[in-house]
C-alpha cells in the first residue's frame, strides 16, 4: 500500500500542521526551562544561558517550518494571506485556495504565537 | 468545477410517487410511541432529552448557586453549615461544568448538526442514546448524593493531597472520581460521533470551504474534547487508585507530588473552557448572518480563530498554577500563550461585528442575547489578559476577582449566546415560537442581574475576599458588597425562570409557526411543518454556503423528492457518506434504529461504576461483564451486516455501494478516532512519569530496582508477535485463506496474554510494589492500562473469530477485522512505549541494566 503525501492539495493536514509546530515548539521550550531549573538549576541560581541558546534554536527552526509550510500553502495550494472576494465558489480549485488561504493565516498567528513564547527567554537570566 | 454536471433532470413530479415513498421513509423513520420512546434513538429525540437534562442540571447547580450567594450575604451568617457550604460549591462548579456546559454542547450538536449538513441523522444514532443514558445516570448518582450529605466537598478541581485523603474527603471524593469518568465516557463517545458526522456524513458537493461556520465549529471542539477530556480521565485513575488502593502517586513521602494532579486536571481543564466557549460562539456565527441578512464577513478568518483556538488553549493550563512555586521561566511561555489566545479570539469578534455593520440588522430576542453575549464577554476576556500576567495573577490568585472574571467569560462566552441559541431553534425542534415579550423581560433581568451579581465580586476580589470562603467577619467591610451580588443573583435566577417558564409553557393554542420563520440561509430551515423524523425529504447537491437563500427552489425540489435517497425501499434508515474534502458520495450508511440495548449497556456500565465507588469489588466486575456483553449483543445484530445487495440506486443516476470497509468506512474513522483519545489519556500516564523524573534526583529512586530487563524484553517480543498475526489475518482474511485468518486470529490472544504476564512477572521479579513508592506505582500503572487494553484486544479477537465461523465476517465483507487489526496497530505503539519507559528509559538514566 502506498501512503498519499502528509501535505499534498488534496489534503486537509496542512490546516493542522502549522499549529502542530507551535505545539512542538512550546512544549519543548517549557520541558527545557523546565528539566533545567529542576536537575542542573535546582537551587534557582544557576545562569539560564543555555536554555536561552536551545530555546533561540528552536524557535529558528520552528520558525523556518512555518515558513516552508507557508511557501507550500501558497505554491501548491495556490493559497493568499489577503483575499478580495469569498472563496464561495463549487469547484475543486475553490477548495484548494481556501485551504492555501487559511493555511497562510495559520501560518502567520502562530509565527506571531512562536516569537510570543520565545520572548521570555531574553528577560529572564535565572530559573527564579 | 462540479463533479455533478451531467446528473439527469428529476422525474417529473407525480403525486402518487410522493406519497407513496413518503409513507416508506415514515414507516422506517417512525419514532416509537409511549413507553416504547425510551427505544428512540433519533438525533432529534435523543437531542432533546439530552438538552432538557442538562437544562435540567443547571436548574439544579443553579439553586445551589442561589444558597451560596445567600450565605454570602450577610456577614458570619450560618445559613448553611461549613460541611454543607463545601459540598454546595463544590457542587455547583461541577454540575455547571461537567453536567451542563459540555453537555448541552453535544445536546444542541446531536439535535442541530444532522440538520444542518442535510443529513437524515449522524452516523451512529445509537452511539448517541447510549452516551446519553450514561450522561443521565452518572449526572443523577453525582447530584443525588448531596441528599445524603455524601457530596465530593473539595472544590471542583479536586486538588490533592486533599482529595487523596480518605481520612480527610469521604466518600463525595470517590463519586465524583468515578461518577464523572463515568459521564467523559459519554462526552468522548459524543466527540466521535460529531467529529465523523462533520467529516463523512455531510451532504454530496459541501466542500470544506461551503461547510457551515457551525459544523468547522463542532469539529473544532470534537478534536479538543478528545485531546482534552482524556488526560483528566488519566488523572482520575491515579487519584482513585491512591484512595482505594493507597498505590502512591501524591503523597510526598512516598515519592509522590500533588503537583502532578494539578498538571493532568488542568490539561484538561483550561481547554475544557474553549470546549465550552466555541460551541456558543459557533451558535452566535449561525444566528448573526440570518439577523444581519447577509453571509458572514470573514468566514476563512473564523475558521482560522476556530482551529488556533484550539491549539493555542492547551498551552494555558498553566496560568491556573502560577502561584505553585514554578520556575519564572517556566510561568512565562504560559503568560506568553494566554495572551497570544486572546489574537484568534479577538478576530472572531470583530467578524462578528463587522457582519452587524454591514448587513442590514433585524431587532430579536436572540439578538439581544447575542449582543449582551458580547458585551459581557469582552469584558470577561479583558480580565483574562489581566490575570494571564503573572504578577497581576498574584495578588489576585484564589480572590473573588477571578471568580468574576470566570463567570463574566463563561455566562458572556457560553450561556447568553446559548439563550440565544434556544430562542432561534425553538421553532425548529417545537413547531411553535417563544414570546418576545417574554423573551425581552428575561434578557433585561438576566442581563442587568448577571451584572449586578458579578460586577462587583471584582471590589470584592480586590478588596482581598479569598474564593470558597464559607463566612466573613462583619469588620472586614465586604457585607454590603456581597449584599449587593447576592440581589443580582436572584435577579438573574428570576430571569431564568421567566425563561424557562417560556420554554415550557404550554403551547397547545398556538397555531404552528411557518417554515424557516426567520428566513435563515443554512438548511436546517428547510425541514417541513410539522416536523417529519426522517429530517430531509431528499437529499440535495449543495454548491453554496447558505442554500436556503443562494440555491434557487432548494426546499421545492427537497420536498418533491427530487433529490438523492427520496424513499426507503429496502426498509432500511439510510444515509449517505462522503469525502472529506469535497463532498464527494462514496457509499451508502445503513443506520440502526430503535433500540433498548442502549440502555441497558449504559445501566451495567452506571452500575459498575457506582458500585465500585462503594468498592462492592465483585458486584462491579459482573456489571462489567453484563456491560461487555451487551455491547456484544448490540454489535452483533447491527453493525455491519452483509447487504442484501452491492449498490443501490440513490436517485438522479447516482448508484453508490451499501458496504465498506476500511478508511472509506465511518466504523473505521470512529475506532481511529476513538484510539486517539485512548493514547492520549495513556500520554497522560507517560507524562506522570516524566513528571515524576523531573522532581526527583534519581528516579528509579536509590535502593529500587527498575523492572527486570530480560522479562520486558520477553514480554515484548511476545505482544509483536500477536500484533504480526492479527495484521496477517487481516491480511489472509483479504486473500481469501480464511482458515489461516481464523487460526492467527485465535492464537493471537495466547502470546498477548503472555506478553501481559511477562511484563507483570518483570514488575514482581524486581519487587516492585505499588504502595511503596511512586516509582513503582507509575510502572505498574503504565503495565496495568497496557493489560486493560489487551484484554480488550483479546475479546475483539473472539469476536472476530465467531463473526467469521457465522459467516458475517467475510473476506469481502471484512469491517469489524479491519477495525480490530486497527485497534491492534495502537496497542503495538502503546506497548512499544510501554517499553521504552520501562526497560529503555532506565538504561539511560542508570547506565546499567537491571
Amino acid at each position: 500500500m502506498r501512503y498519499p503525501r502528509l501535505i499534498d492539495d488534496r489534503s486537509i493536514w496542512i490546516m493542522v500542521a502549522p499549529s502542530v509546530i507551535w505545539a512542538a515548539h512550546f512544549l519543548l521550550c517549557y520541558w527545557i526551562a523546565a528539566i533545567w531549573c529542576a536537575k542542573e538549576a535546582a537551587d534557582g541560581s544557576a545562569p539560564l544561558q543555555p536554555v536561552t541558546w536551545t530555546v533561540a534554536g528552536v524557535t529558528l527552526v520552528a520558525l523556518g517550518l512555518i515558513w516552508a509550510l507557508a511557501r507550500h500553502a501558497w505554491g501548491r495550494y495556490g493559497g493568499s494571506l489577503f483575499i478580495t472576494r469569498t472563496i464561495a465558489d463549487d469547484r475543486a480549485q475553490e477548495r484548494k485556495h481556501f485551504l492555501g488561504h487559511v493555511a497562510l493565516l495559520l501560518c502567520a498567528l502562530h509565527t506571531l504565537a512562536v516569537i510570543f513564547t520565545a520572548l521570555p527567554v531574553l528577560v529572564f537570566d535565572r530559573c527564579w | 468545477m462540479t463533479a455533478f454536471q451531467d446528473l439527469p433532470p428529476p422525474p417529473d413530479y407525480d403525486e402518487a410517487r410522493d406519497r407513496a415513498q413518503r409513507e416508506r421513509l415514515m414507516a422506517v423513520w417512525h419514532t416509537p410511541t409511549g413507553w416504547r420512546k425510551f427505544s428512540a434513538v433519533n438525533n432529534e429525540i435523543v437531542g432533546r432529552w439530552y438538552a432538557l437534562t442538562a437544562f435540567g442540571f443547571f436548574v439544579f447547580a443553579g439553586i445551589l448557586a442561589l444558597m451560596i450567594r445567600t450565605q454570602l450575604a450577610v456577614p458570619d451568617n450560618d445559613f448553611l453549615s461549613m460541611e454543607l457550604y463545601n459540598q454546595v460549591f463544590t457542587m455547583h462548579g461541577t454540575v455547571m461544568m461537567f453536567l451542563f456546559a459540555v453537555p448541552i454542547f453535544e445536546a444542541v450538536a446531536i439535535m442541530v448538526l444532522p440538520e444542518i449538513l442535510g443529513a437524515r441523522d449522524l452516523p451512529f444514532p445509537r452511539l448517541s442514546a447510549f452516551g446519553f443514558w450514561c450522561f443521565l445516570i452518572g449526572g443523577v448518582f453525582v447530584c443525588g448524593s448531596i441528599l445524603f450529605g455524601a457530596a465530593p466537598a473539595g472544590g471542583w478541581f479536586m486538588y490533592t493531597p486533599l482529595s487523596s485523603d480518605p481520612e480527610q474527603t469521604g466518600i463525595g471524593t470517590d463519586i465524583w472520581l468515578l461518577g464523572l469518568s463515568f459521564i467523559e465516557v459519554a462526552s468522548i463517545a459524543a466527540a466521535v460521533e460529531l467529529i465523523v458526522g462533520v467529516l463523512k456524513s455531510r451532504p454530496p458537493g459541501m466542500r470544506l470551504n461551503l461547510m457551515p461556520l457551525y459544523c468547522w465549529y463542532v469539529l473544532v471542539v470534537g478534536g479538543m474534547i478528545l485531546f482534552a477530556f482524556p488526560p483528566l480521565i488519566a488523572g482520575d485513575l491515579l487519584l482513585e487508585m491512591e484512595r482505594a488502593f493507597d498505590w502512591a502517586f501524591f503523597d510526598t513521602e512516598r515519592g509522590g507530588d500533588p503537583l502532578l494532579w494539578q498538571h493532568l486536571f488542568w490539561i484538561f481543564g483550561h481547554p475544557e473552557v474553549y470546549i465550552i466557549f466555541l460551541p456558543s460562539v459557533a451558535l452566535v456565527a449561525t444566528i448573526l448572518p440570518t439577523f444581519a441578512r447577509r453571509p458572514m464577513v470573514g468566514y476563512s478568518w473564523i475558521v482560522l480563530s476556530a482551529v488556533g483556538i484550539a491549539f493555542l488553549s492547551f498551552g494555558l493550563w498553566v496560568h491556573h498554577m502560577f502561584t505553585t512555586g514554578l520556575p519564572n521561566i517556566s510561568l512565562s511561555f504560559f503568560s506568553a500563550a494566554s495572551e497570544a489566545v486572546a489574537l484568534p479570539t479577538g478576530i472572531q469578534i470583530f467578524c462578528f461585528l463587522a457582519t452587524l455593520l454591514m448587513g442590514r440588522s433585524v431587532g430579536s430576542v436572540p439578538m439581544l442575547f447575542t449582543g449582551g453575549a458580547l458585551a459581557i464577554f469582552v469584558f470577561g476576556g479583558l480580565t483574562g489578559v489581566m490575570v494571564a500576567l503573572v504578577p497581576f495573577d498574584w495578588q489576585a490568585h484564589d480572590s473573588y476577582f477571578v471568580v468574576a472574571h470566570l463567570h463574566y467569560t463563561l455566562i458572556g462566552g457560553m450561556l447568553f449566546p446559548l439563550m440565544a441559541g434556544i430562542w432561534y431553534w425553538y421553532p425548529f425542534a417545537t413547531d411553535k415560537t417563544m414570546s418576545e415579550r417574554l423573551g425581552r423581560w428575561s434578557f433585561w433581568m438576566m442581563f442587568a442581574g448577571f451584572n449586578i451579581a458579578f460586577l462587583p465580586m471584582h471590589w470584592t476580589g480586590v478588596m482581598g475576599m479569598p474564593r470558597r470562603i464559607w463566612t466573613y467577619a462583619a469588620d472586614t467591610g465586604w457585607g454590603p458588597i456581597n449584599m449587593v451580588s447576592t440581589v443580582g443573583a436572584f435577579l438573574f435566577a428570576a430571569g431564568f425562570a421567566v425563561f424557562a417558564w417560556d420554554v415550557l409553557r404550554p403551547k397547545r393554542n398556538q397555531p404552528p409557526t411557518r417554515r424557516n420563520p426567520w428566513d435563515a440561509g443554512t438548511m436546517e430551515w428547510a425541514k417541513e411543518v410539522p416536523d417529519k423524523p426522517w429530517g430531509c425529504r431528499s437529499i440535495p447537491l449543495i454548491t453554496t454556503r447558505y442554500p436556503l437563500w443562494e440555491q434557487e427552489d432548494i426546499v421545492g425540489q427537497i420536498d418533491r423528492g427530487e433529490w438523492f435517497l427520496p424513499d426507503a425501499q429496502e426498509g432500511k434508515r439510510e444515509m449517505i457518506v462522503t469525502d472529506i474534502l469535497d463532498g464527494r458520495p462514496i457509499f451508502v450508511q445503513r443506520v440502526s434504529g430503535p433500540t433498548y440495548k442502549t440502555l441497558l449497556a449504559a445501566m451495567f456500565l452506571g452500575a459498575c461504576f457506582i458500585l465500585a465507588t462503594f468498592k462492592l469489588w465483585l458486584a462491579a466486575v459482573l456489571c462489567g461483564a453484563g456491560f461487555t456483553a451487551t455491547i456484544l449483543w448490540w454489535l452483533w445484530t447491527a453493525t455491519a451486516r452483509i447487504p442484501e445487495k452491492e449498490e443501490k440506486d440513490c436517485g438522479r443516476g447516482l448508484r453508490l455501494p451499501v458496504y465498506m470497509s476500511g478508511n472509506a468506512s465511518v466504523g473505521w474513522w470512529a475506532m481511529f478516532i476513538t484510539m486517539v483519545g485512548d493514547m492520549t489519556a495513556f500520554f497522560g500516564l507517560v507524562f506522570a512519569y516524566f513528571f515524576f523524573w523531573t522532581v526527583h534526583p534519581e528516579f528509579p529512586p536509590e535502593g529500587t530496582r527498575s523492572p527486570a530487563f530480560s522479562w520486558l524484553t520477553l514480554g515484548m517480543v511476545l505482544l509483536v508477535a500477536a500484533w504480526v498475526l492479527v495484521a496477517g489475518a487481516r491480511r489472509w482474511n483479504g486473500q481469501a485463506k480464511t482458515g489461516r485468518a481464523r487460526a492467527a486470529l485465535a492464537l493471537a490472544g495466547l502470546p498477548a496474554l503472555s506478553g501481559l504476564g511477562a511484563l507483570a512477572q518483570a514488575c514482581l521479579v524486581s519487587g516492585l510494589d505499588p504502595t511503596r513508592h511512586a516509582f513503582d506505582a507509575t510502572c505498574w500503572v503504565l503495565v496495568l492500562w497496557l493489560g486493560a487494553h489487551l484484554l480488550a484486544g483479546f475479546v475483539m479477537l473472539g469476536y472476530c473469530v465467531a463473526r467469521s465461523w457465522a459467516g458475517i465476517l467475510t473476506p469481502r465483507y471484512d469491517a469489524d477485522l479491519r477495525n480490530s487489526a486497527l485497534y491492534w496497530d495502537f496497542m503495538l505503539a502503546t506497548s512499544l512505549l510501554v517499553y521504552a519507559l520501562l526497560a529503555l528509559f532506565p538504561l539511560l538514566s542508570e547506565g546499567g541494566v537491571a
